[in-house]
């Protein structure tokens, strides 16, 4: 069908160009028989890649000088802009190059980066599985099993690019996905399959009736999936692909609740605080509006009073500078040291010239 | 990690830096006067020798001669020969007369805070600046008056007491803004930048209110405290009034009233003697404040202070060691003293006081550090454009003109010119 379809766009192009060349023709054959199975996609592309005509309504460049080919990654075929906002501004719709039943949609269409459209669509590809698999080597035991992980990737991305398993490929990209979302942010994926787990347990319940040794399996691991960590079954869970020497992933610690005082507290040992005090000092104080509103705790003044009376009374000065003295420890002019002359009787300190 | 009210304490400057064992603080003052008096003796010897050079050519400048010390009286030697100038020696203050000097100034911080009638803790903190400012400095080089008028200054924004400084120089007869102003940053290095004065007023409140607690029997004894409040209670309404007294049985009202009288007399001492002596410098404020306490009521304080500590430990002996030997120091003050004396024989202690003081003074005049006279120019000297030698370096203030000019000129590209006010154009 390919053939049928891209002969008289050839035929008809090399009457308007007025023959193109040879070479360009064989190359366009070439590619063809490289990759049989997705011919037909890359065709009307192909066909005329230096084509000033879009396929779909036919318009040459000759008449709109302004024309612009689009794509979609869906399928590659190009099509001129107004082509897609008459076929795509209702919605998707299906791809209107004869043969190619996907549907398309608009947002997704964009101008090509490449000239050539496999070029554009391994980029793609490599692009999509690159995030998916965005492994470093620090995240390996060793380097071998780092450089088996970039092989294995590597066939992913080839397995993708030539259409070899590819739906088998998905599934496993889906899981693995699944598994890495899961990994990253653990609440959020709990959140989404624990109603998914009852479906999926009632569902198995009906598949799995012949074994009773399965149907534990599934029960221990739906339980463990609702654990709060979510993180206890990954040695059982089915994360679509395997690699050696993976180091396991760490999940950072819980963030810790902001402690202003850095683990130090205040305990006083002369007095115990009881909250309230009545004194008729403070019962005006306690009711006047203009300070409550401000949000004055008398608890603050309180405290504070407490803590001035006997704080410093467990203190015996002598003793302490006398030992502070022999210890040599004396930090009075440590960060002062010009202030400090200047108060033994030097000059005075001059303060800098800022201009 | 915990921290008791002690450590708390530790932690603040006055502990660190302005607490000395009076061995020290002695050693201090020895060493502020040798220095201060060295400084006199070069500058005063300096200024006659340059006087006697002038002398040569020209007659002496009368306002040279004004700022010189053991001019008034010693213009014999000025008139004469100049090499017979500086033949005499200035006689300096002694550390014994300076400190009654610094004492004298902070009596008289005192009854400038009456006058202006600042709060007591404005006051308070401008005689603790005063005397750790006098630590360091000596009454020769740097005169009281103008320093208690700045550093009562200072202490008003410290306290959180503001007053615009031209309102405040207004106060003062004679007294302009930039006398205010002038010593306020040496008086800030000499303090260190520590402005944080710790005082035993809030203490004192915050035991009146727990004695009160005890009083009424809700108060919440300490861990180690098996009492109950209730037994408390008892406990201080049997105890005596003097110290080795009667048990007596007040009721819970009277003994209000007996709490309220010591809270007036401790925080009259706390005002007044503990101010005007070292006490600062050796204890801790709680310490003063029950030092003050218990020369107010000793029997109460004591008790206070076992449910404190326990008294079976060495700690409470030597807590109690401690206060006592602040209160002596406190009360040997004659502030004290006053209301027991007669009043023919504080006239007359009054009056030999004055007489002294009197004398130091007028010997100070003789030996005034001469460089630290005009405090007000010193400031401006200190200050950008500051006039050197009569004369402002021309090349420099034209450079930082244009300096300021071109500032003002990019600021003005950058975030356009000011606008117009109320529709001048």
């Amino acid at each position: 069908m390919s053939k049928v379809a891209r002969a008289p766009g050839a035929s008809k192009r090399l009457a308007e160009d007025g023959g193109a060349s040879p070479l360009s023709n064989s190359l366009h054959h070439l590619s063809l028989q490289q990759s049989p199975s997705k011919a037909s996609k890359a065709t009307p592309a192909f066909a005329d890649s230096s084509s000033d005509i879009c396929p779909v309504c036919k318009s040459s460049r000759y008449l709109n000088p302004n024309m612009k080919f689009l794509v979609n990654p869906e399928c590659y075929h190009k099509m001129c802009e107004s082509c897609v906002d008459r076929i795509f501004s209702h919605g998707p719709a299906p791809c209107p190059i004869a043969g190619c039943k996907r549907t398309l949609r608009k947002a997704k269409f964009r101008s090509q980066t490449f000239e050539d459209l496999k070029v554009e669509r391994e980029v793609d590809i490599r692009r999509r599985v690159a995030k998916l698999f965005d492994k470093q080597e620090s995240d390996f035991e060793t380097l071998i099993d780092y450089n088996n992980y970039l092989e294995q990737v590597e066939e992913i991305n080839w397995n993708l690019i030539l259409g070899i398993d590819v739906e088998k490929t998905e599934q496993r990209l889906r899981k693995w996905e699944e598994a890495r979302k899961a990994d990253l942010n653990p609440n959020a994926i709990r959140r989404v399959t624990e109603p998914d787990t009852s479906q999926l347990s009632d569902t198995s319940h009906v598949i799995l009736k012949k074994g009773a040794t399965q149907r534990k399996v599934l029960m221990s691991s739906s339980a463990s999936n609702l654990n709060p960590l979510g993180g206890g079954d990954d040695a059982e869970r089915d994360t679509g692909f395997v690699f050696r020497g993976l180091k396991k992933r760490k999940a950072p610690e819980p963030e810790k609740p902001f402690d202003p005082f850095d683990g130090w507290s205040i305990e006083p040992q002369y007095y115990s605080f009881q909250g309230d005090y009545n004194h008729n000092w403070f019962t005006a104080m306690k009711n006047d509006p203009q300070h409550y509103a401000g949000g004055y705790d008398m608890r603050e003044y309180y405290s504070r009073a407490l803590c001035d009376a006997f704080g410093g009374m467990g203190i015996f000065i002598e003793d302490e500078m006398t030992a502070r003295d022999t210890q040599g420890f004396d930090d009075a002019g440590l960060g002062t040291q010009s202030v400090a002359t200047v108060a033994a009787g030097g000059r005075d300190v001059d303060m800098a010239d800022i201009f | 990690m915990k921290l008791t009210e002690d450590d708390l304490y530790r932690r603040s400057s006055q502990y660190k830096h302005w607490c000395f064992t009076p061995s020290k603080l002695a050693l201090l003052r020895q060493k502020t006067n040798i220095q201060a008096s060295e400084r006199v003796k070069a500058n005063v010897a300096r200024q006659r020798a340059q006087r006697a050079k002038n002398l040569d050519t020209t007659s002496a400048s009368d306002s040279e001669r004004a700022n010189t010390p053991g001019v008034e009286n010693g213009a014999d030697g000025a008139s004469g020969n100049g090499g017979a100038v500086g033949d005499k020696e200035v006689d300096c203050l002694t550390v014994a007369e300076e400190m009654r000097l610094v004492d004298k100034f902070c009596e008289t911080a005192l009854e400038l805070g009456n006058f202006i009638k600042v709060p007591a803790e404005v006051t308070a903190t401008t005689i603790q600046y005063l005397r750790r400012f006098y630590l360091y400095n000596s009454p020769m080089t740097y005169e009281g008056q103008n320093i208690a008028r700045a550093t009562m200054f200072i202490a008003c924004k410290t306290e959180g007491w503001h007053i615009p400084s031209s309102d405040y120089a207004a106060k003062f007869a004679n007294v302009t803004q930039e006398q205010v102003l002038a010593p306020e940053h040496l008086i800030i290095q000499a303090l260190r930048f520590n402005l944080e004065v710790r005082h035993p007023f809030r203490g004192l409140k915050g035991a009146h209110v727990e004695l009160g607690e005890m009083v009424k029997g809700t108060y919440v004894p300490l861990e180690w405290d098996k009492r109950t409040g209730t037994q408390i209670q008892s406990e201080i309404l049997k105890l005596p009034k003097r110290a080795g007294g009667a048990p007596m049985n007040l009721s819970e009202s009277d003994f209000r009233k007996r709490l309220e009288y010591d809270y007036g007399v401790a925080s009259n001492i706390l005002k007044t003697s503990a101010q005007l002596t070292d006490t600062y410098f050796h204890y801790t404020p709680s310490q003063i404040m029950l030092a003050a306490h218990l020369l107010a009521d000793e029997p109460l304080t004591l008790f206070l202070l076992a449910t404190k500590v326990p008294p079976p430990s060495p700690i409470y002996s030597k807590t109690v060691d401690t206060i006592r030997a602040c209160a002596a120091k406190l009360s040997s003050h004659r502030s004290y003293t006053d209301s027991s004396t007669s009043l023919e024989d504080k006239e007359a202690r009054d009056k030999k006081e004055k007489a002294e003081v009197l004398a130091i003074i007028k010997k100070l005049r003789q030996c005034r550090d001469p460089d630290k006279m005009d405090l007000v120019k010193l400031n401006e000297a200190h200050k950008r454009d500051a006039v050197h030698d009569g004369e402002l370096d021309e090349r420099k203030a034209k450079r930082r003109r244009l300096d300021r000019e071109n500032a003002q000129k990019e600021a003005d590209e950058f975030w356009g010119p000011e606008l117009p006010k109320n529709g001048a154009k």
